[in-house]
């Protein structure tokens, strides 16, 4: 355990690290971007008198390196300003918009894992057989078409011809729920509303299915292209050997070792979800990060950007470390060469 | 089949269907085992050595492409006459295998601890994980591993390829099978390791009272194991008899050949025997067993 806490010791550091580099580059594309930030704060009708005060109030007048500094104790301290877009704080811009996206991208996420990796596995085992062909060609039809044509296709099949699902919002509209936390599931549970906790699922489930389709596709066919091979391995002969039953060689003696090739990929796989989750919030008029984060380029709302990126980036940041954890965990070499250090 | 022999083989042949026709790769074995001897089958690469012990193991039948004709009888049960789990409930019980690399043989992910529990549980699956330590334990003292609590809390990578080697012979004598095969055994390890590890088993199956089937390319590793040595030339037996008269007396021309590529083998390589003669298709030759 000890090595795994090393591990995480390590990736933080690196993170921290990796955040820094972020805020450098943004701090730095946004000051490119032509145009006076002090002017689109203030709008086209301001005078030029208004715009200097806004200069001086924003420290525009001091050096870059000054610049960054005041930007990056407003960070620290969680203030990015206040967004255009909504004329609010962008901190809180965040706290609204967030947790509805990492709520789908979680569900994306467990369902590309619940799902995709037992039916690679499962194709693995059959590998030549019917059920591996049934799952090529399905998990080929997945990743050949992207997470917004799943999203029409399930709308129309299952919210619209078969009214299984509803077409749009986290939750049935009926339904008031004191927003705390943000995340939906949670909330109505705070409020104990079990209702509200159903209708949010239901709400949740097709879009998260939606999003999730291609990673699954893609999550089953890395599992059984990795386990194939593991499959040809002296120690898979060897467990035959002893007369394991199939089943149990799969899971336990081919499956494990597949997953540490397949984890780190299955990863950035994940943190790809909140890059697709955009057309999906659009389509399922999900009120998500994503969603916001495009009205706010087009609205060229610099601080609102560039608090997105920072936010998107950090959730990117700590997938990895969550993968690079389960990684250490899986495989052993790993967590050995952490102790040696 | 009699009651003191633990692997008979009859007119074992074998042939693969594949889209292009059929091969024939075994033409039609004959081949024996009493119980507690030790037997080597030995001949150059692709002869049909491991496929031979593919088929006594039964997992050979599963390949739907293998045709497999001839009688296999191991533990008093004929192989082709079982079922896949019948044929499955032999493996890890009555029969065991030792691979060539023992370092890629062991699973990466577990600990050395755990594999042994679940072979353990191929015999007694109710078994408990006191027990469990205990006998892994003591069958590693068996194979002059000292310190067994580290060894079996290592993974197989920590380990080096003679302590792995012990490991693997450890874990295929663990059930008390009454027959073990031993396909190349070692022959990934350098040869001081290779020599020190099999004079180990030979020891430990002696005292265990295992028949072992021992299957090598190389008949100077065979010398000092076998009692008896089977020479295998592209799928057919042509010569066997006891160790001794094998070597002091070698009849068949591929034998003769084999025994004349041995000083090249101290590297542990595979023997080249340069060229095909005709004389290698010589019919058999069975040495009498003065002690039978
Ligand atoms: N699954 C298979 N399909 C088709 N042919 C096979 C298959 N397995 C083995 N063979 C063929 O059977 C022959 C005997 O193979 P086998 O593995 O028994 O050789 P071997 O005597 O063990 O040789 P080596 O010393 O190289 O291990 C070879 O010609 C091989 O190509
Ligand atoms: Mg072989």
């Amino acid at each position: 355990m000890n090595s795994i806490l090393s591990v995480l010791a390590r990736r933080l550091a690196t993170t921290t690290l990796v955040l820094f580099g972020v805020s450098v580059l943004i701090f730095l594309i946004a000051r490119i971007i032509p145009g006076d930030p002090a002017r689109i704060a203030l709008g086209p009708r301001a005078t030029p008198e208004q715009v200097e005060r806004m200069r001086e109030t924003l420290h525009l007048n001091e050096p870059l390196v000054t610049q960054y500094f005041y930007f990056l104790s407003d960070l620290l301290r969680g203030d990015l300003g206040i967004s255009l877009y909504t004329n609010r704080p962008v901190m809180t811009d965040i706290a609204q918009f967030l947790p509805a996206t990492l709520e789908l991208v979680l569900l994306a996420g467990i369902f590309m894992v619940a799902i995709g990796l037992p039916l690679g596995a499962l194709a693995a085992r059959h590998r030549g057989g019917w059920p591996d062909n049934i799952i090529r060609v399905l998990t080929l039809m997945t990743v050949s078409a992207p997470s917004f044509v799943w999203a029409v296709i399930l709308v129309l099949l299952f919210s619209y011809y078969l009214p299984l699902f509803p077409i749009a919002g986290r939750i049935h509209e009926t339904i008031m729920i004191p927003p705390v936390t943000g995340f939906m599931l949670i909330d109505t549970i705070l409020a104990g509303s079990w209702d509200g906790f159903w209708s949010a699922l239901h709400h949740l489930i097709l879009p998260a299915f939606a999003l999730s389709l291609s990673g699954i596709g893609q999550a089953a066919r890395l599992t059984r292209s990795n386990m194939v091979e593991v499959y040809d391995q002296p120690y898979i002969e060897m467990a035959q050997s002893y007369g394991f039953p199939e089943d149990r060689i799969a899971r336990k003696y081919a499956f494990k070792p597949s997953l540490i090739p397949s984890l780190t990929i299955i990863g950035l796989d994940f943190a790809a979800l909140l890059g697709n989750a955009f057309l999906v919030e659009t389509i399922f008029a999900w009120p998500g990060i994503s969603r916001y984060g495009v009205g706010v380029i087009l609205q060229k709302d610099l601080n609102a950007i560039v608090g997105t990126v920072m936010i998107i980036s950090a959730t990117f940041l700590i997938a990895n470390i969550i993968v690079d954890l389960l990684v250490a965990y899986i495989n052993p070499r790993i967590r050995y060469a952490e102790r040696s250090k | 089949m009699s009651a003191d022999l633990a692997l008979s083989i009859r007119n074992l042949a074998l042939s693969f269907k594949s889209w292009s026709g059929t091969s024939q790769v075994l033409h039609g074995i004959d081949l024996e085992i009493k119980r507690g001897e030790r037997v080597a089958l030995v001949g150059e690469s692709g002869s049909g050595k491991s496929v031979t012990a593919r088929i006594i193991l039964g997992t050979l039948h599963e390949l739907k492409s293998a045709r497999i004709s001839g009688e296999v009888w191991v533990a008093g049960r004929e192989m082709s006459s079982l079922s896949q789990s019948e044929r499955q409930a032999l493996r890890g019980t009555d029969i065991s295998m030792i691979f060539q690399d023992p370092t890629t043989a062991l699973n990466p992910v577990y600990t050395i601890r755990q594999q042994f529990h679940e072979v353990l549980m191929r015999g007694d699956p109710k078994i408990s994980l006191s027990t469990a330590e205990q006998r892994s334990a003591d069958i590693l003292r068996e194979v002059s591993i000292t310190d067994t609590e580290r060894v079996l809390e290592s993974y197989p990578f920590q380990l080096s390829g003679g302590m792995n080697q012990r490991v693997m012979i450890g874990m295929a004598l663990i059930n008390e099978p009454q027959l073990l095969l031993a396909d190349e055994p070692g022959t990934a390890l350098d040869v001081t390791v290779q020599a020190q590890t099999l004079r180990l088993m030979r020891d430990l199956v002696r005292q265990h009272g295992t028949s072992v089937l021992f299957i090598s390319h190389n008949l100077g590793v065979v010398r000092e194991f076998a009692d008896r040595i089977y020479v295998i030339y592209k799928g057919r037996i042509v010569e066997t008899g006891p160790a001794a008269s094998i070597f002091d007396d070698p009849r068949h021309a591929y034998t003769k050949a084999l025994l004349a590529a041995i000083p090249r083998l101290t590297g542990g390589g595979i023997p080249e025997i340069q060229e095909d003669s005709e004389a290698f298709f010589d019919p058999m030759v069975t040495h009498e067993d003065v002690s039978a």
